[in-house]
C-alpha cells in the first residue's frame, strides 16, 4: 500500500511555513521562510506586514516544498493547516491556501491546532514517546502544560496568566536594544553571565496550580534596570541575562516537574521556540532524572514554527479518519 | 470558455461563473460574524453543484486585487491561488477601481469611482473615455485621500465628473446634498447598497485570459496602495 503524504501549512506567526511528511515521521521537506529581518526593525512583529509576506511566499513556499520532495500534488493524500491560535490575517492566509488546494484536490483538509503540532514535532525522525506523557509548550506566545493521556487526548493542567516566557525575553532584548528575537540573543550572552549574580523573582512559584506568570519578572528586570540607570551604575548584561534566563528555567522546571510527579507521569516532552534553549533542555532533563523521568524535545529547527510539526499531526488525525469541513474559521486563542 | 470570478474586496462575498462572455451564476453571500475564509469554499460548492460545472470544466480564475479591505483581498487571493495552482489554472488579477469604473462606462464625461479605505479616506483614480480605442484612458493614477483632497483634485478639471461606487454613499451624507457638491460639473451616482462585482471581474479575466495576458501565479499579490501603518511616516 502507498505510504501516507500530508501536506503541512503553517502561517500562524511570522514564518511561512510549508512540509511534506511521509507516515508521519519521514520529512521530505519542510520549507520555512522566514520574516525575521523584516520584523527586527519594528522590535516586534508587525501583524499586517506578517499577513502580505505570507501572501508573498505562501505558493512558492508550496512549490519549494514539493520540488525538493520531488512530489506532486496527486500523491497528497491530505492537507493539514494550522487554524489557530496565532495571528488572525497570517492564519487566514495559510488556511485559505491550504482549503483551496484540499478543496480542488478532493481531498480531506485537517485543521491543526498551533500548540498540538509542537508537541507532534517529537514524533518526527522516528523519536518513539510512550503516552502517557506532560507536555511543555514554550514559546513567544505559549506558556503550557498539557497532560496527553493518548494521542489526541489533550488536557490543558497550567498556562500562562499573561506573558508567555518567550514574549518576557523578547520585551527584555527590545527594552535593552538587542536586537528580535530576544530568546536566542539573551541565550547567547548568558553563556559568559552568572546566573545568581541578580536575585529576580520566581512567580507562583509556591502556587497550588500549575499556572505560570511571568510579566512580574519582567517589571523586575525593567525596575533593576530603571534603577542602576538612575544611580548612574553600569550594568553586567551577561549577568543579568544569566540571572534572568535563571529564574524562566528555574520556575518551568519546578512547575514542570511536580506536574508530572502529581499526575503520576514519566515523561515529559517539550515543544515551542523557548525549547531550543540548551540550558533549559539540560537543567530539566537533569532534575528530572534524579526523580525517574525521561525528558524528550525536538531537534532546534523543529522547536521554532515549522510545517513538519502541522503535517505530522495531521498524519495522526488523517489515520483516525478526523477531517475538517470547508467552514473552518481560524481562532486567535 | 468558462471562468470563476471572485470579489472580497468589501463585507460581501461575491462568486460569479461565466461561460463564453455570459452569464451562468452570479452570487452573493454576507454572513456576520464570518470570515470570507470560512464561507468562500462552502458557496463555491453551492454554485457548482447549481450549475452543474465541475471544478475541471473551469478555464480560468479572475480574483479581484483590490483596493479594498485587506484581509479581505487576501482571502481571496489565497483561495485563488490554491485552486488555479491546484487544478493548472491561468490566473488574472483585477484592479477593483478599473472593474468599477468599467461598470459606468457610458457615461459621458469623466469617471471617479470610490472605494472606502480605513478613516477618513478613500481610493479613488480618474478615467476619461478614449473615443478612439473605446478603451478607459487613467488621468490620475490610483490614490488614497481624504474627500476634500478629492475634491480639490476633481475642481481642476472642467468636463462633466461622475463619482460613484461604494465609498460614495458616505460622501453624499458629508455633503449633505444628494447629488452633487454644490459644483455644477461634479455628480454623485448612488451605488447598489451590497456592492460587490464578481461578474465584471470574471468578464474582464476573459478577456484577458483571451489576449493571453494572464497573471503570473508566483508574483500576483494585492494592490494595496497603503503601506500597513506601521510603515507610514
Amino acid at each position: 500500500m502507498k505510504e501516507t503524504i500530508i501536506l503541512g501549512i503553517e502561517t500562524s506567526c511570522d514564518e511561512t511555513s510549508v512540509a511534506l511528511v511521509k507516515k508521519g515521521k519521514q520529512i521530505l521537506s519542510n520549507i520555512i521562510a522566514s520574516q525575521m529581518d523584516i520584523h527586527q526593525q519594528y522590535g516586534g512583529i508587525v501583524p499586517e506586514i506578517a499577513s502580505r509576506k505570507h501572501m508573498e511566499f505562501i505558493l512558492i513556499t508550496c512549490q519549494e516544498a514539493l520540488q525538493k520532495a520531488e512530489v506532486t500534488l496527486k500523491d497528497i493524500d491530505g492537507v493539514a493547516v494550522c487554524y489557530g491560535p496565532g495571528l488572525k490575517g497570517s492564519l487566514l492566509v495559510g488556511l485559505s491556501f491550504g482549503k483551496a488546494v484540499a478543496f480542488a484536490l478532493d481531498k480531506p483538509l485537517i485543521g491543526i491546532n498551533h500548540i498540538e503540532g509542537h508537541i507532534y514535532a517529537n514524533f518526527l525522525n522516528n523519536q518513539k514517546i510512550q503516552t502517557p506523557f506532560i507536555s511543555l509548550i514554550i514559546s513567544g506566545g505559549h506558556t503550557s502544560l498539557i497532560l496527553v493521556k493518548e494521542i489526541g487526548q489533550y488536557q490543558l493542567i497550567g498556562k500562562t496568566r499573561d506573558d508567555a516566557a518567550g514574549e518576557i525575553l523578547d520585551k527584555v532584548a527590545k527594552h535593552l536594544g538587542l536586537g528580535y528575537p530576544g530568546g536566542p540573543i539573551i541565550e547567547e550572552l548568558a553563556k559568559t553571565g552568572k546566573g545568581d549574580a541578580i536575585h529576580f523573582p520566581r512567580p507562583l512559584l509556591n502556587s497550588n496550580d500549575f499556572d505560570f506568570s511571568f510579566s512580574g519578572l519582567k517589571t523586575a528586570v525593567l525596575y533593576f534596570l530603571g534603577e542602576k540607570k538612575e544611580r548612574n551604575e553600569l550594568i553586567n548584561i551577561n549577568d543579568l541575562c544569566a540571572s534572568l534566563q535563571q529564574a524562566i528555567i528555574d520556575t518551568i522546571k519546578n512547575k514542570t516537574l511536580s506536574c508530572a510527579i502529581k499526575y503520576n507521569i514519566s515523561n515529559i516532552v517539550l515543544g515551542g521556540g523557548v525549547a531550543a534553549n540548551a540550558s533549559l533542555r539540560r537543567a530539566l532533563r537533569e532534575a528530572a532524572r534524579k526523580v525517574g523521568i525521561s525528558v524528550y524535545y525536538p531537534p532546534k529547527e523543529l522547536c521554532t514554527d515549522n510545517a513538519a510539526m502541522i503535517a505530522c499531526a495531521g498524519y495522526y488525525k488523517f489515520k483516525r479518519g478526523i477531517t475538517d469541513s470547508f467552514d473552518l474559521e481560524v481562532f486567535t486563542e | 470558455m468558462k471562468i470563476l470570478g471572485i470579489d472580497t474586496a468589501t463585507e460581501i462575498l461575491n462568486l460569479a461563473i461565466i461561460n463564453n462572455g455570459k452569464l451562468v451564476v452570479d452570487y452573493k453571500v454576507q454572513k456576520e460574524g464570518k470570515t470570507h475564509s470560512a464561507i468562500i469554499l462552502p458557496t463555491l460548492k453551492c454554485i457548482l453543484n447549481l450549475t452543474g460545472i465541475e471544478l475541471k470544466n473551469l478555464d480560468g480564475i479572475a480574483v479581484s486585487i483590490g483596493p479594498g479591505s485587506f484581509t479581505g483581498l487576501r482571502i481571496g487571493l489565497a483561495t485563488a491561488k490554491g485552486l488555479a495552482f491546484s487544478l493548472s489554472l491561468p490566473i488574472v488579477g483585477i484592479n477593483s477601481l478599473d472593474c468599477c469604473a468599467l461598470t459606468r462606462r457610458v457615461l459621458p464625461g469623466i469617471l471617479c469611482p470610490m472605494i472606502k479605505a480605513r478613516g477618513e479616506e478613500y481610493y479613488f483614480a480618474l478615467y476619461g473615455n478614449n473615443k478612439n480605442s473605446g478603451n478607459l484612458d487613467i488621468l490620475r493614477t490610483y490614490q488614497c485621500q481624504k474627500w476634500l483632497k478629492i475634491k480639490e483634485e476633481l475642481l481642476k478639471f472642467k468636463e462633466t465628473i461622475y463619482v460613484f461606487g461604494p465609498g460614495v454613499e458616505d460622501i453624499i451624507k458629508n455633503e449633505k446634498n444628494s447629488h452633487s457638491c454644490g459644483v455644477d460639473n461634479i455628480y454623485f451616482i448612488s451605488e447598489e447598497k451590497n456592492y460587490a462585482n464578481a461578474l465584471t471581474i470574471a468578464l474582464m479575466g476573459e478577456k484577458k485570459i483571451l489576449e493571453n495576458q494572464s497573471d503570473d501565479i508566483s508574483n500576483l499579490i494585492p494592490f494595496y496602495i497603503n503601506k500597513s501603518a506601521a510603515e507610514r511616516p
